[in-house]
């Protein structure tokens, strides 16, 4: 049994065929006895059959018809053919028109094209059977295949299809000879119309289905939406590529990148006048600055000195509610969403409402409509109003702010500065600056421990260097326990809240993170445990490794985990040893001391903490890498201290 | 005993009814096949009054086939027990029928379209016929399928509907049937083998039959002939006598 295809085929799911019904009325017309195509009778050897036409024939008609030229109205027949409507006599698998004597005949409309059932499988499979019947298995190679294709398909029906095709066969047969042959060769042009031999172009293709019905409310909404986007207005491209040159010759010279600017790109001198110059509310402006204004009202409005200067002009004309309210407008747009609904109120009161002290001019259409929306105010509630304020502005005052005297004035006292003579002179490359560094400290570290309770003035401001500064200090200072924070006191609380509150995992060591006053080994852990929960047990014999492994970077926690194996936690888990495990028997290695170096500004000659040549290592290597602060990781510098950390 | 006699007796009839059925799907077959062919002339230049109440016939015959078919088959799947031996038969029977109902539907929406299209009510509507080549009718074909009869006995009067009216039937009975009978259609398998139609010889006389093709080539050779007596579009007798030069 066939499942039961209720799908409708007619035009709202298969629309490229709505011609057939125009090509139907097409024929009807040929068919006039006067007016229609001259037929002929064509002779067989066993009879003859009248209503042949010829190809010129049926060319020549269609081009009177139409009022064409030959190509075109053989390109119709061609397509009348390919349809089905006409069927050649000979050379039947080739549905063209030869616009010569080649032979025609009309295909009865039982056998016509049809919109809306789709041709069906079952009816190509009884023909199957029947020319099988008739030519005893002497069928095409492709229709061998469809056959066996069918039959393995419709295999429960295939005795509904035999006997089909038998009664069929004979029923035919009852019928006279001419009207026999006809009938064949009708049938036979309607499959090659519909299950055209492989290698051939079926005009019945005609492009997808449509799967939904197109009047079903959820599918002409999207269909609607479409459509508004396809009607959306558009722009020639000559116009829209005439605007862009023109902004671009507008603009050109107020190009940075374009175009020198005055005096001179900061980016490139390190010389900041250009931005001094252009501050957002400078006294004086840069005569650049106040051409940009005078290029359009939006460039005025936008700039804050501008629009301090357009709101000078418009208090001389006494009309300077327009700019407030528009201003208040943009507060609106912009601003808070719990303020909304008082500024609102507020602006009515004050520009809107009949007597207002700052009445605006707007027409009586806008005014109503905002009147109307403010009863249920929102962020874009005003803006008719606005847009209209903002014409009125641009198309009034902006003329006349453009003539008058004030902007004459700020135009002659406008800053023009000369361009810089000087060459390039870039600030220090930062290897430089590095190199020097490295040569104070090794200056420092060869003068001895410094004083760190000594602050200079930069370290003052960034406290947690001081944590980091000279642990050798405390060493001689503290008792084998806690390594006290000499300048704990000097330490602010933030420092210490503010890594006591953050998660170990937002850590980041880049300047903010540190031990708290107690607990450097807790942190440094806090480090690992971003990575590794284990840290690396204190072995003096680890340590060159770990050191090894920091000179390639922190940020390997594979690493660790492969460490994790070889090292045996001195003490359970991951726990960290108090740092007065074992005596600080020795005294100050060499290399130690340092929890987080960190590389700030400054300049090398106030570097006070101690750093060895082996540490300088790490540094440029990390510097090289274009001096981003790094952490080094404590671990070398605590496990030389005392299994802490 | 008499129990024994009672189910030989059931057997039997059963027997018969499925004979019965099998016998009504080959009428039905047949006329169907005939109601194709002569639905071909619809809108062609042999269509006519004539041939529009011949398909009227033949397509009364077809729904009193069907119907009682219908009802036959019905009851005779809606008793069927589990294990019966001609319960095959008669799946394949139901199959047969359903694709039957669904072809001959088919054809009715067909010339339904087409009798819209050529309403033939008025003289003008007969220029409109399309020359499709028909030379003779097809009343053959109309007396084929008038001459089989219904194997039951009984004679059943059901109101024979109009045309829009029969196919909305047909839908229905259709439906009926999908529901109410629970046959697994896939699982029929059918007697026929592939392409044993096309081996044993058919009522004779199909030599000229397969030369179709040679039939149409034929005229190649006998293209400057095409033309009737003379060159009027009208003619086409082609004989001396024609009196239309």
């Amino acid at each position: 049994m066939t499942i039961r295809n209720v799908r409708d085929h007619g035009q709202r799911y298969r629309p490229r065929m709505a011609c057939l019904k125009k090509v139907e009325n097409v024929v009807l017309e040929m068919q006039d006895p006067k007016t229609g195509v001259k037929s002929q009778t064509q002779r067989l050897v066993i009879t003859t059959i009248p209503h042949a036409i010829t190809g010129e024939d049926i060319v020549a008609w269609i081009a009177n018809r139409f009022k064409t030229d030959a190509a075109e109205a053989r390109a119709m027949g061609t397509m009348m053919v390919a349809f089905g409507y006409i069927y050649p006599l000979q050379d039947h698998k080739r549905l063209i028109l030869k616009p010569d004597t080649s032979l025609y005949r009309f295909q009865t409309p039982y056998f016509w094209p049809a919109q809306q059932w789709l041709v069906e499988d079952t009816d190509y499979a009884i023909y199957l059977a029947k020319r099988n019947i008739r030519k005893k298995g002497m069928l095409e190679l492709y229709e061998q295949e469809q056959y066996n294709n069918l039959y393995k398909w419709m295999n429960h029906k295939w005795d509904f299809i035999v006997m089909q095709a038998k009664e069929q066969y004979r029923a035919g047969k009852e019928r006279k000879k001419p009207d026999r042959v006809v009938f064949d060769c009708q049938e036979r042009a309607y499959w090659v119309v519909h299950r055209p031999p492989p290698g051939t172009v079926s005009a019945m293709d005609y492009g997808h289905d449509r799967m939904v019905d197109p009047n079903m409310e959820e599918v002409k909404v999207c269909i609607m939406f479409i459509q508004q986007c396809i009607m959306r207005p558009r722009v020639k491209s000559s116009v829209s590529i005439g605007a862009l040159i023109k902004y671009t010759t507008t603009y050109k010279e107020h190009d940075p990148f374009l175009h020198t600017c005055l005096p001179s790109s900061p980016w490139i001198t390190d010389d900041v006048t250009y931005w001094t110059l252009n501050m957002p509310n400078v006294e004086t402006p840069t005569k650049m600055r106040v051409e940009r204004w005078t290029f359009s009202f939006g460039e005025l409005l936008m700039d804050p000195r501008g629009r301090a200067d357009f709101r000078l002009f418009l208090k001389k004309e006494f009309s300077g509610e327009n700019l407030a309210f528009w201003e208040a407008c943009e507060d609106l747009k912009w601003g808070a969403a719990e303020t909304m609904k008082e500024k609102a109120q507020q602006i009515y009161k004050t520009f809107l409402a009949r007597g207002a002290p700052r009445w605006i001019n707007i027409d009586g259409k806008t005014m109503d409509i905002t009147v109307k929306g403010l009863a249920h105010p929102h962020r874009y509630v005003l803006d008719a109003a606005q847009t209209h304020i903002y014409m009125l502005m641009k198309k009034d005052s902006y003329g006349r702010y453009l003539k008058s005297p004030v902007f004459k004035e700020t135009q002659k006292k406008a800053v023009a500065p000369e361009s810089h003579r000087f060459t390039r002179r870039p600030s220090l490359s930062p290897i430089i600056l590095r190199q020097q560094e490295e040569e104070q400290k090794a200056k420092l570290a060869a003068s001895g421990p410094v004083d760190i309770t000594q602050l200079c003035r930069f370290t003052a401001p960034v406290p947690h260097l001081a944590v980091y500064t000279g642990i050798c200090e405390a060493q001689s200072t503290a008792s084998p326990g806690l390594m006290t924070l000499p300048n704990s006191a000097a330490c602010p609380s933030p420092i210490s809240v503010a890594i006591d509150s953050t998660p170990a995992s937002e850590r980041r060591f880049d300047g903010n993170g540190g031990p708290s006053s107690s607990h450097f080994p807790s942190i440094a852990e806090a480090s690992v445990s971003e990575e590794e929960k284990q840290p690396p047990a204190p072995k003096s014999r680890m340590a060159l490794s770990l050191s090894r492994l920091l000179r390639r970077g922190c940020n390997a926690p594979s690493v660790f985990a492969s460490l994790s194996p070889k090292c045996a936690v001195a003490s359970g888990g991951g726990k960290v040893q108090p740092l007065g495990v074992e005596p600080l028997a020795q005294p100050q290695p060499r290399r130690i001391a340092n929890f987080f170096q960190i590389k700030v500004d400054i300049p090398p000659e106030c570097r006070i903490y101690p750093i060895d040549s082996e540490d300088e290592e790490d540094d440029s290597a990390d510097t090289a890498r274009g001096g981003v602060k790094e952490i080094i990781c404590p671990w070398e510098t605590v496990t030389k201290q005392d299994g802490a950390g | 005993m008499s129990r024994w006699r009672q189910s030989v007796v059931e057997i039997q009839t059963r027997k018969r009814q499925v004979n019965e059925c099998e016998r009504a799907q080959a009428t039905l077959s047949k006329v169907t096949a005939c109601f194709q062919q002569m639905a071909t002339s619809l809108g062609s230049n042999m269509d006519g009054n004539f041939l529009r109440e011949e398909l009227e016939e033949t397509r009364t015959v077809a729904h009193k086939i069907c119907s009682g078919l219908h009802r036959r088959l019905l009851s005779l799947l809606i008793e069927m027990e589990q294990g019966q031996e001609d319960k095959e038969q008669v799946e394949r029977l139901w199959v047969i029928f359903l694709s039957s109902l669904e072809n001959f539907q088919q054809d009715l929406k067909k010339i339904k379209v087409l009798q819209e299209i050529f309403p033939l009510t008025q003289r003008k509507d007969r220029q409109a016929l399309i020359n499709a080549g028909y030379a003779g009718g097809t009343s053959e074909v109309a007396a084929r399928a008038a001459m089989v009869q219904t194997p039951w006995l009984s004679i059943e009067e059901t109101a024979s509907p109009d045309l829009k009216n029969h196919i909305v039937e047909i839908d229905v009975l259709l439906e009926e049937m999908f529901q109410r009978v629970n046959v697994p259609l896939w699982s029929v398998e059918p007697t026929q083998q592939a392409w044993l139609e096309g081996v044993s010889t058919q009522d004779g006389g199909q030599e000229e039959d397969e030369s179709l093709e040679d039939i149409m080539e034929v005229e190649v050779v006998s293209q400057n002939n095409t033309s009737g007596c003379c060159n009027h579009h009208n003619c086409k007798v082609g004989c001396l006598l024609c009196l239309l030069s």
